[in-house]
C-alpha cells in the first residue's frame, strides 16, 4: 500500500527565524529502501529541515509526507512510521540508559514485555549494558548518541531520520552504528541522516543531497552527483569554500 | 649566547570589573532586542521596584521627618537586619539569582580568580534590585543627617552604600554555595532537613517575636537593636544613627565588621566559584552502578508508583516522579513547598491576633483564629504548591522533543505530569493539615483545612495547566538550581503572579464557604474540596490538553534555550 509512497517527501518547506531566512523552499523525495545523505556545511539549514520533516518545527509553508502520510495533519499516523534521534536536543538524560529506553518504549505504546526482550538487546549490542543504572547526563558523548540511536530505533519505525549521528563518536563507536544502519537498510528500511564528513556519506549513502544557504543545490543518487570526481570536490565546488592565500594569517607561523 | 628560557611575553592588558559590567549591559541588551514584551515587562518590573524603593525611604526616613529620636536606632537595625536576611534566604527560597553571567563561561580564560571574583560581583551589582534597595534604605541618610548634621549622614550614606555591598554579597556566596552543595547526593538529603528543621524552628521564633511586640517594652527593643547593630546584620544601617547620637567611635568599628563580612563572603563565593567552573564542566564522575538484572521497565517505575499500568500514562508519571527527585531545580521546588507550607500558616494564624507569655503558665492564646483565617492561609499553601507548574514544561527543556516526536495526545500528558507531581504534594498537603491543626490546638479542623488544601490545589492545577502550556518559557541548561536568565527573570516574577492571583480567584468559593458556613463546612469541607479540586484539575487538563495538541512545536520552541 505504502510501496508507491516515498518514504519521504518534503514539498516546498520554508521557515524564516527574526526574518533571516533558513530554509528557503525544500523538495525532497526519499525512496524506500534507501540510504540518503543530507550533506551541507555549518548553518546550511540541515536541522531546520530535519525538524519540520519530523514535526518538531512549524514550517512557514509546504508540508512533509511520511510513507504517504502527512506529518502536519496526520501527526499520529505519520510519527507511528518514524524513528528520530534530534541533535543538539537533550534526551531525558536524569534516566538510567535502560529507563529512557523504556521510556520511549511505552510511550510509543510498545507492549512492556517486548521493550524489556528489545532494550536488552539494544543495549548489549551497543555495548551500553556494563553502564548499568548510570544517569544518561553521565555518559560520554558517543555513548550518549548511542542510547539515542537505540531510542529511535526501539519500536521499529520504518523510517530513521538521524541528525549529525557520527558527530563526537570515536571510531569503534562509529563503525558500529554504520553496521547497525545498514542492517537496518538491508531488511527494507530507510535511513536518512544529515552530516558534513564526506568520507562517512560517500562509504554508506546510495542518494545524497547537498544543501547549502537554505536551498538543494544538487540531488540524486551518489554516483549522479558526484559524477567521476570525489564528492568532496563537488561539495567544496557547490558550496563555494575559499582558499587560503597564506598571505592572511602570517602571525601563525614564527 | 644561552637562549632565554622564558619567552617575554608582551603585557597583556589587564581586565577590570568594568569589563564585566559592560558584558553584562551588553547582555541584557541583546535579550531586548527586537523583543517589545521583554522591553516592557522589564519596564514595568522597574517601575514596581521603584515604587516599593520610595515607599520604603520615606519609611525609613520617618524617624528623621517627624523628629523621633528614639526610633532611629530601631528602625535602622531592624529594617537593615532583615534586608540582609531577605537577600541571604530569598533567593534560595523564591527568586533565584541572575546567572546573566554564568561563571562556567569563564573557566578557559586566563583570569586570576580575585579579578573574576570582583568582576562577576560588579556585574552582579547592575541590576534592578540592587538599585532598589539603594534608593530605598537611602532613607537612613535623611534620618542620620537630621539628628547628627552633616557628618553622620555621610557616615550613613557610606554605610548603606556597604549595606548593599553586602546585602549582594550575600545572595552570591549562599546560592553559589548551596549549588555546590545540592549538586552531591548525601548533601542534598541533609540540606532537606536542615531546611525542614529550620522551618520548625522559624514558629516558635516567630511567636517569641510576636510576644516581644506586645510587651511594647521600647528599651527591650531598644537593647535588641542595639545587639543587631554590632552584628554584620545591622551594622552598616546603624552607623549613621551612632554618629547622631553622639556614639562616634562606634561608627569606624562598625564599618570595619560590615567589610570584613563582605571579605568573608566574597571569599566564600570564590571558593565555591571554583567548583562550579570545574563542576559545569562535568558533573563528578561517572560511577558504574551494580548492573541491573530485571527488566527496563521494572527500573524505570519507583516502588512506590508499583500500582501504575505499564502503559502511555504509566510512564509519564513515572518518569516525572523519578524527575522530581532527579533534577536538582525541580527538587530545590519540592523542598520550598515543603519550608513555606508549614512556615506560612503558622505565621498568619498566630501572628493575627498574638499570643502573650504569662510567667505562670507559658504561651496563651488570646482571642481565637477564625477558620476564615486559617482557609486563606492554607489557600496560599495549596496556591503555592500549584504554581510551582507554571512553567513545568522549561524544567524539561529540549528534552522535551521526545515526547513531541511520539505524538503524545496533550490530555494525556497534563493529567500524567499533575498525578506525578501530586504524588509528593498531596502527602505534603497532608502533613501540613494535620500539623497546623494540632499546633493551633483545634484537631476538629482537619478536615476543612484538608478540603481547602486540596481544592486550592486542584484549582490551581488547572490554572497552571494552560499557563504552562501558553506562558512556558526557557530555564539556562546550567547545574545550578536557582539560575534564570535575567531576560526571563522579570517575565518569570509577573507570570508567577498573575498565576497566584487567577488560582487565587478560582480557589475564593472555599474561603467563601467556610465564611458562610459556619459548623457544617466542619464536615462538609474535606468532601467539598476533594470533589471541587479533582474535578478542577480534570476539567484543565481537559481543555488545557486541547490547546497542548494544537502547539506543541510551538511549545518545544518556547522551552529550548537560546533562540
Amino acid at each position: 500500500m505504502t510501496g508507491e509512497h516515498p518514504a519521504l517527501a518534503l514539498r516546498g518547506l520554508a521557515k524564516s527565524f527574526d526574518g533571516k531566512i533558513a530554509v528557503a523552499g525544500v523538495d525532497l523525495d526519499v525512496p524506500t529502501g534507501s540510504f540518503y545523505g543530507l550533506l551541507g556545511p555549518n548553518g546550511a539549514g540541515k536541522t531546520t529541515t530535519l525538524s519540520m520533516a519530523v514535526g518538531l518545527l512549524r514550517p512557514d509553508a509546504g508540508g512533509a509526507w511520511v510513507l504517504g502520510r502527512d506529518v502536519w495533519t496526520d501527526p499520529v499516523g505519520a510519527k507511528q512510521l518514524l524513528g528520530v534521534m534530534p541533535d543538539g536536543v537533550r534526551l531525558f538524560d536524569r534516566l538510567s540508559g535502560g529507563e529512557l529506553l523504556a521510556y520511549h518504549g511505552l510511550l510509543r505504546g510498545m507492549d512492556p514485555a517486548v521493550v524489556d526482550q528489545r532494550a536488552a538487546e539494544l543495549l548489549d549490542v551497543l555495548a551500553l549494558a556494563d553502564a548499568g543504572r548510570t544517569l544518561v547526563v553521565d555518559y560520554s558523548a558517543g555513548m550518549k548518541k548511542k542510547i539515542g540511536l537505540a531510542c529511535a530505533l526501539l519500536h521499529g519505525p520504518r523510517l530513521l531520520v538521524l541528525d549529525e549521528p557520527f558527530e563526537a563518536v570515536d571510531p569503534v563507536s562509529a563503525a558500529l552504528i554504520r553496521d547497525i544502519l545498514k542492517r537496518y537498510v538491508a531488511g527494507g528500511g530507510t535511513v536518512v541522516f544529515s552530516s558534513h564528513v564526506m568520507e562517512v556519506v560517500q562509504r554508506l549513502c546510495s542518494h545524497v543531497a547537498i544543501l547549502a544557504e537554505g536551498t538543494i543545490k544538487r540531488v540524486g543518487t551518489l554516483e549522479e552527483v558526484r559524477g567521476e570526481r570525489s564528492l568532496e570536490e563537488v561539495f567544496v565546488e557547490v558550496v563555494g569554500g575559499r582558499t587560503a592565500t597564506g598571505e592572511e594569517l602570517a602571525w601563525l607561523s614564527r | 649566547m644561552a637562549v632565554p628560557v622564558s619567552a617575554p611575553t608582551s603585557p597583556a592588558r589587564r581586565v577590570s570589573a568594568r569589563h564585566f559590567v559592560r558584558l553584562k549591559l551588553r547582555v541584557m541588551g541583546n535579550n531586548f532586542r527586537g523583543q517589545g514584551w521583554r522591553i516592557a515587562l522589564f519596564l514595568v518590573g522597574s517601575l514596581f521596584g521603584l515604587w516599593f524603593a520610595v515607599s520604603a525611604f520615606f519609611g525609613l526616613a520617618a524617624p528623621g521627618l517627624i523628629g523621633e529620636d528614639r526610633y532611629a536606632l530601631l528602625v535602622a537595625a531592624f529594617a537593615g537586619g532583615l534586608m540582609v536576611l531577605g537577600w541571604l534566604l530569598l533567593p534560595l527560597v523564591f527568586f533565584g539569582v541572575d546567572e546573566t553571567l554564568d561563571p562556567a563561561r569563564f573557566a578557559l580564560l586566563p583570569l586570576p580568580r580575585r579579578t573574576l571574583v570582583t568582576g562577576l560581583f560588579a556585574a552582579a551589582l547592575v541590576s534592578v534590585p540592587t538599585i532598589a534597595v539603594l534608593v530605598a534604605l537611602s532613607g537612613l541618610v535623611v534620618t542620620a543627617g537630621v539628628f547628627g548634621g552633616w557628618s553622620a549622614a555621610v557616615v550613613a550614606a557610606v554605610g548603606v552604600v556597604c549595606g548593599v555591598l553586602l546585602c549582594v554579597a550575600a545572595a552570591r556566596a549562599v546560592t553559589s554555595a548551596f549549588a555546590t552543595m545540592l549538586r552531591s547526593r548525601r548533601v542534598r538529603d541533609l540540606a532537606a532537613v536542615l531546611l525542614a528543621v529550620a522551618a520548625a524552628l522559624l514558629g516558635p521564633l516567630q511567636i517569641a517575636g510576636v510576644a516581644a511586640i506586645q510587651d511594647v517594652d521600647w528599651d527591650r527593643l531598644n537593647g535588641v537593636a542595639t545587639v543587631i547593630g554590632w552584628t554584620p546584620f545591622g551594622a552598616p544601617w546603624t552607623a549613621g544613627i551612632d554618629v547622631a547620637q553622639g556614639r562616634v567611635w562606634a561608627a569606624p568599628l562598625k564599618l570595619l565588621i560590615t567589610l570584613a563580612a563582605i571579605a568573608a563572603l566574597l571569599a566564600w563565593w570564590s571558593r565555591s566559584l571554583e567548583s562550579a567552573m570545574v563542576g559545569a564542566a562535568s558533573s563528578g564522575p561517572a560511577r558504574a552502578k551494580p548492573v541491573a538484572t530485571d527488566g527496563v521497565v521494572a527500573q524505570l517505575f519507583p516502588r512506590a508508583a508499583g500500582w501504575l499500568r505499564r502503559d502511555r500514562f504509566g510512564v509519564l508519571v513515572a518518569r516525572e516522579a523519578r524527575y522530581w527527585w532527579r533534577d536538582a531545580r525541580r527538587r530545590a521546588n519540592l523542598i520550598t513547598i515543603a519550608v513555606v507550607g508549614l512556615f506560612v500558616p503558622v505565621m498568619v494564624n498566630f501572628g493575627g491576633q498574638g499570643f502573650t507569655v504569662d510567667n505562670e503558665q507559658g504561651f496563651n492564646f488570646v482571642g481565637e483564629t477564625s477558620p476564615v483565617l486559617v482557609s486563606l492561609s492554607m489557600l496560599f499553601v495549596g496556591l503555592l504548591a500549584a504554581v510551582t507548574l507554571a512553567n513545568q514544561f522549561g524544567f524539561d527543556g529540549s528534552a522535551y522533543a521526545a515526547n513531541v516526536v511520539a505524538g503524545v495526545p496533550g490530555r494525556v500528558e497534563l493529567r500524567a505530569r499533575m498525578t506525578a507531581f501530586s504524588l509528593y504534594v498531596l502527602p505534603m498537603l497532608a502533613v501540613v493539615a494535620v500539623v497546623i491543626a494540632l499546633v493551633l490546638g483545634e484537631p476538629a479542623w482537619v478536615g476543612f483545612m484538608a478540603g481547602t488544601l486540596v481544592g486550592t490545589y486542584g484549582a490551581g492545577l488547572a490554572v497552571n495547566s494552560f499557563l504552562s502550556v501558553l506562558g512556558a518559557y526557557s530555564l539556562p541548561e546550567t547545574s545550578n538550581p536557582f539560575a534564570m536568565n535575567s531576560g526571563a527573570g522579570m517575565v518569570k516574577s509577573l507570570l508567577t503572579l498573575l498565576a497566584m492571583v487567577a488560582t487565587g480567584a478560582v480557589a475564593v468559593p472555599m474561603v467563601v464557604a467556610a465564611a458562610l458556613l459556619g459548623d457544617v463546612w466542619l464536615w462538609l469541607g474535606l468532601p467539598l474540596g476533594l470533589a471541587y479540586g479533582v474535578g478542577a484539575a480534570l476539567l484543565g487538563a481537559y481543555l488545557a490538553g486541547d490547546a497542548l495538541d494544537r502547539r506543541q512545536p510551538e511549545l518545544l520552541a518556547m522551552v529550548t534555550p537560546r533562540r
